[in-house]
C-alpha cells in the first residue's frame, strides 16, 4: 500500500537529488514529495543516509502512531525530534554562547 | 466539541522545565548541563491534556494560551504519579453539567447510574433486576481477586498483592508500580475527558468525598481491560512506570479510548428512555440553542428564557 512521503534536504549532492526525483516530485528547492511504498521508501531513506555528508535530511511518513506520522533525519540539525512517552516533538537545540563567554567590551 | 476532544492528541508529560508564552508560541524551556536553553514547541491546540511534573515552572500568558485553547492542565507528581491540581477551560457548555447534577442529586437516578456502571464493568446482561447496590459491590470485588489470580497465573508470578504506597515508592515490585502509573495515565484522560466535557469530576455517582470522585468512577470502567494486562505484562520491567506510559499510550491509539470515554460519560448521564420519546430530542435541541446563546435565565415553570432581555412589564 503506497503512502505519501515528504522528505526535505539541505546542502546534499546533485546525484541524491536525482535519485529522489526519480521518484518524487521536488515542489520547491529541497522538498521531495512523493507517493511510494514503504519498501522503496526505506532504500530512498538508506541512499539519503549513505550519501547526506555535510548535508542534512529529515524524512516525515504516515505512520500507525497516536499522531499519524514518523520523523527520521539524517545528518546535524539544530532541530532534533525527541520522544515524550511516544509522543514525538522538536527539540531546538540552542547554538553555543559565544558572547557571553567573551570578555565584556 | 465532541469530535475535537476525541481527535486530539492525548496527553504530553513534562517535568524540570520551564514552559512559557514566546512570540512564536507555547514552549517549554530545557536548561542543558552548559547553560545553554533547548526549546520544545507544544502542540497547544492539538492537545487535549498537558501533565506537569515537578520542577516545571509555567507563565500565566503560557495558560492562558493553553485555557483558550481548551487544553486541560493537570498537575502531578513525579512520572505522573498523583494528579494534585487541574486548570478548567474557559467557554463550555453547561448542559451536561446540569444534567450530571441532577441524576446525582436524585437518590434514585442516582441508584440506577451506580447500577449502570457495575453492569458496563461486568461486561455481561446477567444481573438480575432486582440486585442492590451492596451485592453489586461484592461482585465486583470477587471479579477482580479472580482477574488479579489468572493475570499473575498467567505471567508466572507466585503471588500478587495490590499495594499503593507513595512514601515508599520505589520499594515496590514492578507490577505495582506500572499500575499505578498506568492509572494515573488513565485519571489524567478521564479528568480531561471530563472537563472537556464540562461536568464536575468532583461529583462521583459510586465514589465520594473527593475532588476526583467521579474521575475513579469512570476510570473503574476500564482498569480490568487496559491497565491491569498492561501492568501484569510489564513484570519483568527495569523501567516500569515509563514503559507503562509508553505502551498506554500505544493502546490510546488502539482502544481509542478518549472517544469511547465521552460516549459512555453521555450515556451515563442521559436518562434511561423509560419515559416520554420526545425528552432526549428536547434535550439535544435545548444544548444546541445553549451553544449559540451561551447564557440564560432560570425559570421553575417556562425553563429556559433568553438572557439579556428586559423582562419589566407595565411602566416605559
Amino acid at each position: 500500500m503506497p503512502s505519501m512521503l515528504v522528505i526535505a534536504t539541505t546542502a546534499v549532492p546533485d546525484h541524491l537529488r536525482g535519485a529522489l526525483s526519480r521518484w518524487t516530485s521536488e515542489v520547491v528547492p529541497g522538498i521531495f514529495v512523493g507517493t511510494v511504498s514503504a519498501r522503496v521508501r526505506d532504500q530512498l531513506w538508506q541512499a539519503v543516509t549513505e550519501t547526506v555528508g555535510n548535508g542534512a535530511a529529515v524524512l516525515v511518513h504516515p505512520a500507525p502512531t497516536e499522531q499519524g506520522y514518523a520523523i527520521r533525519t539524517a545528518g546535524t540539525r539544530r532541530r532534533v525530534p525527541i520522544d515524550f512517552d511516544g509522543l514525538t516533538l522538536i527539540r531546538m537545540t540552542a547554538t553555543p554562547q559565544v558572547k557571553s563567554e567573551q570578555s565584556p567590551p | 466539541m465532541l469530535p475535537r476532544v476525541a481527535d486530539s492528541l492525548s496527553f504530553l508529560y513534562l517535568d524540570m522545565v520551564r514552559v512559557v508564552q514566546d512570540d512564536t508560541g507555547v514552549c517549554a524551556q530545557i536548561q542543558t548541563p552548559d547553560h545553554r536553553t533547548d526549546l520544545v514547541y507544544i502542540p497547544t491546540a492539538a492537545l487535549s491534556c498537558l501533565l506537569l511534573g515537578p520542577g516545571v515552572s509555567i507563565t500565566t500568558p503560557a495558560l492562558t494560551t493553553l485555557a483558550r485553547h481548551g487544553t486541560s492542565v493537570v498537575c502531578v507528581g513525579a512520572g505522573g504519579v498523583r494528579a494534585y491540581a487541574a486548570v478548567l477551560p474557559d467557554s463550555l457548555t453547561t448542559n451536561w453539567l446540569e444534567q450530571q447534577v441532577a441524576t446525582w442529586a436524585d437518590p434514585a437516578r442516582r441508584l440506577d447510574v451506580a447500577i449502570r456502571m457495575y453492569g458496563m464493568r461486568f461486561q455481561d446482561d446477567k444481573l438480575p433486576q432486582t440486585v442492590t447496590l451492596d451485592q453489586l459491590r461484592g461482585m465486583e470485588g470477587q471479579r477482580m481477586k479472580a482477574l488479579y489470580k489468572i493475570l499473575a497465573q498467567q505471567h508466572g508470578i507466585g503471588r500478587f498483592r495490590r499495594n499503593y504506597h507513595p512514601d515508599q515508592w520505589h520499594a515496590q515490585d514492578p507490577v505495582n508500580l506500572a499500575l499505578s502509573a498506568a492509572n494515573t495515565c488513565l485519571y489524567g484522560i478521564v479528568h480531561a475527558a471530563l472537563l472537556a466535557l464540562g461536568v464536575s469530576p468532583a461529583l462521583g455517582f459510586v465514589h465520594a468525598g473527593t475532588q476526583h470522585a467521579f474521575v475513579y468512577d469512570i476510570a473503574d470502567l476500564y482498569k480490568a481491560e487496559i491497565t491491569l494486562p498492561l501492568a501484569f505484562a510489564l513484570h519483568q520491567s527495569t523501567n516500569p512506570e515509563q514503559e507503562a506510559r509508553r505502551r498506554f499510550r500505544e493502546d490510546l491509539r488502539l482502544l481509542r479510548l478518549l472517544p469511547r470515554i465521552v460516549q459512555d460519560v453521555l450515556a451515563l448521564l442521559t436518562p434511561a428512555r423509560t419515559d416520554a420519546p420526545g425528552a432526549d430530542a428536547d434535550t439535544e435541541s435545548r444544548s444546541e440553542r445553549r451553544d449559540v446563546e451561551m447564557v440564560h435565565l432560570w425559570d421553575p415553570k417556562a425553563g429556559v428564557l433568553p438572557a439579556g432581555v428586559n423582562y419589566a412589564s407595565g411602566g416605559d
